[in-house]
């Protein structure tokens, strides 16, 4: 909300620079995002009277002018604007002006003529013609008053103000007025913060006479404040007010509807003037809207009603919407005469609800959603009734219309000044907490430790201790906080189990060379088509954003797959030769009736390039799982999205624990893989659950081993695993090793047949072993790979 | 020539013989030459026979005498030969220390994950548990129970993505906050880190997932002096000795008071520089003290228990530690910028 520092100083002393006062107004609470001094635009901009024009010698469009600007001797200027004439004041940049947009303006030669400066025009010198009205973008600015030559521009545009830009936080709809940064202002710096006195001057008359006014829905409207002004007499607005207007980003229309305006920023009560004359039948109804009524809004959109929306209404139509947008019909023009201001507090949720049913957002339903206080609709509609009267924009009528059934009672609140101190940690007496708490205009009484507080109308923030700790908490300085260490028993926190799980892997895996990446928990459904899943996985069941930024980000993740490949395939795209990277994150499925999904969390690991395979990541996989204690079994994947013939499920008992494989061409075309990549899930909650603590460690054995070397031959199609585990259970006991130490393929063996070799080491842990004892071990081992799977000993 | 004048000559030309020996063969000549079977000095000694009874054993005494320094000398010379024998097979064996092998080099941690592991290391240190909670989250604990009820203002402040009317991606970790005072009791001290969501466009400084972690404390005395002195450690121990913290008033509904909590710049260590906008401070945190309506609406007594909570975004934390000037880099996963992570 922007404000100028000027309007603010004439309710509240601002005796510091506007640099000092930014940081004191944040320190005490009031966010303040910056400030501009308009004047900065414009610089070295004079009044100037022309005293001669005379044609240009080398141009028929421009002109020579003699131009007094308060010093010894004429300017002479040369200018192509087309209403230059000699007498007229304008203004004048000299050399080293400064325009807005940073433009300087320098001495030069014009065809041939010596220029000394420049004529402006209001465009040029960032002024509107709501602002200074004059001939607008058809030439010079024309001053209408008289002012010596050399004068200021500035204040005379109405561009001297210092506009201070402040964010207001949620919890103080009371700050997004002239009035509540006044107070804030006045305890902050410490100085008083003044009210007007609000009289104003009435000509005797009777509401009734002008305008009858029903509400129907005191829920929803709490008050309805209404005055009615007569003999309106349209006119533009004072410069001053004008100005104000300018700088807090408003245009200037005509007085009336500028004295709405200026209230509603000096007051924060959003405020709406009828013309009376456009009111059917001098009747105005606030109700709910009517079954299946509709209404045309300002922007010619016919907008469907229900009758949860406060409505303003004569006796037959809707003609506004409560608390975000008048009728058209009753606007004000050059030709009204009677004027009725309605100032009410609509209920703020309801307001709320309203806009976002009909998408409209206004500066009026925007302040009434944040709250605008019903107490104080009274006092504003009289400030704007004032006005009319200082601007003699009218005769302000005696009678006033105001329904207010439930007034609003003021609470007190009573407040430890123990307990304050307590939540603060500051030390604050009793009687400062009573100074600070009466610097922000509320009452305050000290009896021993307790704080009777009751707070303006308008903060309605203000609601317990709490409220009022932070209250004084914010005048004595959060800085004054001495910093103070945590008391009590101190046991070392603990991070929880699954996060443990994932520290350590996250460790494995860096030391195996990974890079960990975070990728979004949402994706599109053509990423998740991209996988080619069968149509009944329940990946493709994939929960919903309502509101999602677009069609790509719209599902929860139900894998971290695409994800990764996506990765991948950016990573190839860029040329990067060689990447080994993995996520942990939950993926998000639906859990039957439960209202919020089930999150399992994932390891998922991706790579391509140099060293980068199916046995790579594999192993890799296998060796984190070793590291919680699970020995998983091998099967082939049947994963839609692997290539068949590379690709492993990992089992822990029954339960699939991993799927790892080389990417499906198909599906690796799908992200733009041009390398052969790899990826791997691991199912963390199955980690988790499956994972065992050490065992006691064995003692190591010093009988010396009997170590045995085989080669079998065997069809390709038999897997090594299952020979390994044949072997395993076969050696029994004494079979401590069993290891393949080579795979050949190729002459002499025929096609399809290849060799593995295996060291076996024998050991016992009683006594130094004989052939004896290994002997029929191999015999037994050799047998049973010859029966189980045609694996001969190779001779 | 005497047997005395013998023994002088074979000590003597031991003497010369022994110095110029560089190898072990020639070391081994030597040794046969003087001390073996039919070398001089065993020779000489077989040759007793014709001195004199009397002198023999004075002659002996002498034989021997050069016997066990010649062997001495040759036993020194022997270790000298040795030394240098292994000096030159090590010489043999040097190597290029500078030739490259395949080797696995370590990978990394994301950055976020670095930053993390320190908060969580600072935390748990100062007797904080690690608590998570579910992304997809009610809107009862995510909003209601932080004091945000349904149609309020504050909603406005943290665009959410819905799942229903009920479920949202939560829009900070507080719910976590929520769930651990209605299952946990007093005294509490807790961090929750995880992802969270809001509906932003991606940009530099925007991000729809991003990652926070949030602290709460709840206890019969605590202040907002502690709540200071905690956010105080937290800087030291992240960024170093010299970093402070400095609070401003600001407004969240789950906390009252509420402060936004400003840390010494960690580029230009208060002095003013472009990171900071030249004021020296650098907005990283939000805290306050519970709201005590928070508290009571999750089964706390507020009479007698206090607390105070704050919160931290951690790519604004990861990004000022390691220089980050676009965020986006930290989710597309570009080996080439990951690969210049390690923990600290």
């Amino acid at each position: 909300m922007k404000i100028p520092m000027q309007w603010i100083k004439e309710y509240a002393d601002i005796p510091v620079t506007a640099a000092e006062y930014q940081d004191a107004m944040i320190m005490h609470g009031t966010a303040l995002e910056d400030y501009e001094e308009q004047g900065k635009d414009v610089q070295n901009v004079v009044v100037g009277r022309i005293l001669s024009v005379r044609p240009h010698e080398n141009s028929d469009h421009m002109v020579v002018c003699q131009i007094d600007v308060g010093e010894e001797k004429p300017l002479q200027i040369v200018t192509g604007a087309p209403n230059v004439k000699k007498g007229d004041l304008v203004p004048v940049a000299k050399a080293g002006a400064v325009l807005p947009g940073g433009k300087v303006i320098k001495k030069g030669v014009l065809r041939g003529v010596e220029s000394c400066g420049m004529c402006c025009s209001g465009p040029e010198l960032g002024v509107p013609e709501y602002l200074y009205p004059s001939v607008g973008d058809k030439g010079l600015l024309v001053f209408h008053e008289d002012y010596a030559p050399g004068t200021d521009v500035r204040p005379i545009l109405g561009i001297d103000q210092t506009v201070v830009n402040f964010e207001i936080l949620a919890n103080r709809p009371d700050c997004l007025s002239v009035w509540g940064i006044g107070r804030e202002t006045a305890a902050s710096l410490g100085t008083a913060f003044c009210k007007p006195e609000i009289a104003v001057q009435t000509v005797p008359g009777r509401m009734e006479d002008y305008v009858k006014i029903d509400v129907t829905d005191p829920e929803l409207c709490p008050r309805y404040c209404a005055r009615v002004v007569t003999n309106v007499r349209i006119a533009p607005s004072p410069m001053w007010l004008r100005k104000r207007l300018h700088a807090a980003g408003v245009r200037s229309i005509n007085n009336v509807v500028d004295i709405t305006n200026y209230v509603m920023l000096e007051t924060g009560h959003p405020m709406h003037a009828f013309d009376l004359a456009k009111v059917k039948d001098h009747h105005v109804i606030v109700r709910r809207a009517l079954e299946g009524e509709t209404i045309t809004t300002l922007d010619g959109k016919e907008r469907a009603l229900t009758t949860d929306m406060l409505m303003i209404a004569d006796q037959t139509n809707a003609t506004g919407i409560a608390g975000v947008m008048g009728g058209e019909e009753s606007e004000i023009t050059e030709e009204t005469k009677d004027v009725m201001f309605e100032i009410a507090a609509f209920d703020r949720t309801n307001i709320r609800l309203t806009t976002r049913a009909l998408g409209l957002r206004t500066e009026a339903s925007g302040r009434f959603e944040r709250g605008v206080n019903a107490a104080t609709c009274r006092e504003a509609a009289d400030r704007a009734c004032q006005l009319i009267n200082l601007l003699n924009a009218g005769d302000v009528i005696e009678d006033v219309y105001d329904f207010y059934p439930c007034p609003k009672k003021a609470q007190a609140i009573s407040a430890s000044v123990e307990r304050i101190n307590r939540r603060t940690g500051v030390a604050v007496s009793g009687e400062e907490m009573k100074r600070i708490l009466e610097s922000l205009d509320m009452q305050a009484e000290l009896d021993g430790d307790t704080l009777t507080v009751q707070a303006p109308a308008e903060r309605e923030d203000i609601e317990n201790e709490a409220d009022i700790s932070e209250e004084v908490l914010r005048m004595y300085g959060y800085d004054k906080i001495k910093p103070t260490q945590l008391r009590g028993e101190t046991v070392p926190g603990k991070r929880n189990g699954h996060m443990k799980v994932s520290d350590k892997i996250s460790r494995i895996l860096v030391g195996k060379g990974a890079y960990e990446i975070r990728t979004f928990s949402f994706f599109g459904p053509k990423e998740l088509e991209k996988l080619g899943l069968p149509v009944a996985d329940r990946r493709n069941d994939a929960i919903r954003i309502r509101n999602p930024l677009g069609e790509d980000t719209s599902i929860m993740r139900t894998t971290l797959v695409p994800n990764m490949l996506e990765t991948l395939a950016l990573n190839q795209n860029r040329n990067n030769e060689t990447a080994l990277l993995y996520e942990i994150a939950p993926v998000f499925e639906k859990d039957g009736e439960s209202e919020l999904p089930h999150e399992r969390p994932i390891l998922c690991i991706g790579g391509f390039g140099k060293d980068v395979d199916f046995f790579c990541v594999r192993d890799i996989v296998l060796d984190i799982l070793r590291q919680f204690g699970i020995e998983a079994g091998l099967k082939r994947s049947a994963e839609a999205y692997l290539h068949p013939g590379r690709a492993a499920a990992l089992f822990a008992g029954d339960d699939v624990i991993a799927q790892i494989g080389e990417v499906h061409p198909a599906v690796a075309a799908n992200f733009e893989l041009n390398k052969k990549s790899v990826v791997a899930e691991v199912d963390l909650e199955k980690v988790y659950a499956c994972r065992s603590d050490m065992q006691h460690i064995r003692p190591v054995w010093n009988f010396p081993p009997v170590k045995r070397d085989i080669a079998l031959v065997m069809d390709e199609r038999v897997m090594v695993g299952a020979i390994e585990d044949l072997i395993r259970r076969e050696g029994g006991e004494l079979l401590e090793k069993a290891e393949v130490f080579d795979i050949y393929r190729g002459a002499p063996m025929l096609p399809g047949m290849k060799s593995v070799a295996f060291s076996l080491t024998f050991r016992s842990m009683e006594r130094t072993l004989a052939d004896d004892d290994v002997n029929p071990l191999m015999k037994k081992i050799l047998s049973a790979c010859l029966s189980d799977f045609g694996a001969a000993l190779r001779e | 020539m005497d047997i005395q004048e013998q023994l002088k000559k074979i000590q003597d030309e031991a003497a010369s013989q022994i110095s110029r020996i560089r190898d072990k063969s020639a070391l081994e000549d030597a040794r046969m030459r003087i001390l073996g079977k039919k070398g001089e000095l065993t020779m000489l000694l077989r040759s007793m026979g014709q001195v004199p009874p009397e002198e023999r054993p004075k002659v002996g005494q002498m034989i021997n005498a050069v016997r066990e320094k010649v062997t001495a000398q040759l036993e020194a010379l022997e270790q000298e030969v040795k030394k240098a024998e292994t000096a030159k097979q090590l010489e043999k064996e040097t190597i290029d220390i500078t030739e490259p092998r395949p080797h696995v080099t370590a990978g990394s941690m994301h950055p976020i994950s670095l930053v993390l592991d320190q908060i969580l290391q600072v935390f748990t240190g100062m007797g904080f548990d690690v608590v998570e909670g579910p992304e997809v989250e009610l809107d009862h604990f995510n909003f209601e129970l932080m004091n945000i009820p349904k149609n309020h203002p504050a909603r406005d402040a943290q665009d959410t993505f819905y799942i229903n009317d009920n479920t949202v991606l939560r829009t900070h970790t507080s719910p976590v906050q929520a769930r651990t005072m209605l299952s946990r009791k007093p005294p509490i001290r807790i961090v929750s880190p995880g992802r969270v969501f809001r509906a932003d466009e991606v940009d530099a400084t925007h991000s729809p997932v991003f990652h926070q972690i949030e602290g709460l404390v709840i206890d019969k005395d605590v202040t907002m002096a502690d709540l200071k002195g905690t956010l105080d450690a937290f800087a030291k121990a992240l960024y170093g000795e010299g970093v402070t913290t400095r609070f401003r008033p600001s407004f969240f509904p789950f906390t009252e008071p509420s402060a936004e909590v400003d840390l010494t710049c960690v580029n230009c260590h208060g002095k003013g520089c472009r990171v900071c906008k030249d004021t020296g401070w650098i907005e990283v945190l939000g805290a306050g003290m519970v709201n005590p309506k928070v508290l009571e609406m999750c089964g706390i007594d507020s009479k007698v228990y206090k607390g105070f909570a704050f919160g931290v975004g951690l790519e604004r934390i990861a990004m000022l530690r390691y220089g980050i000037t676009d965020m986006r880099l930290l989710y597309e996963g570009d080996i080439r910028f990951l690969e210049q992570f390690r923990e600290d």
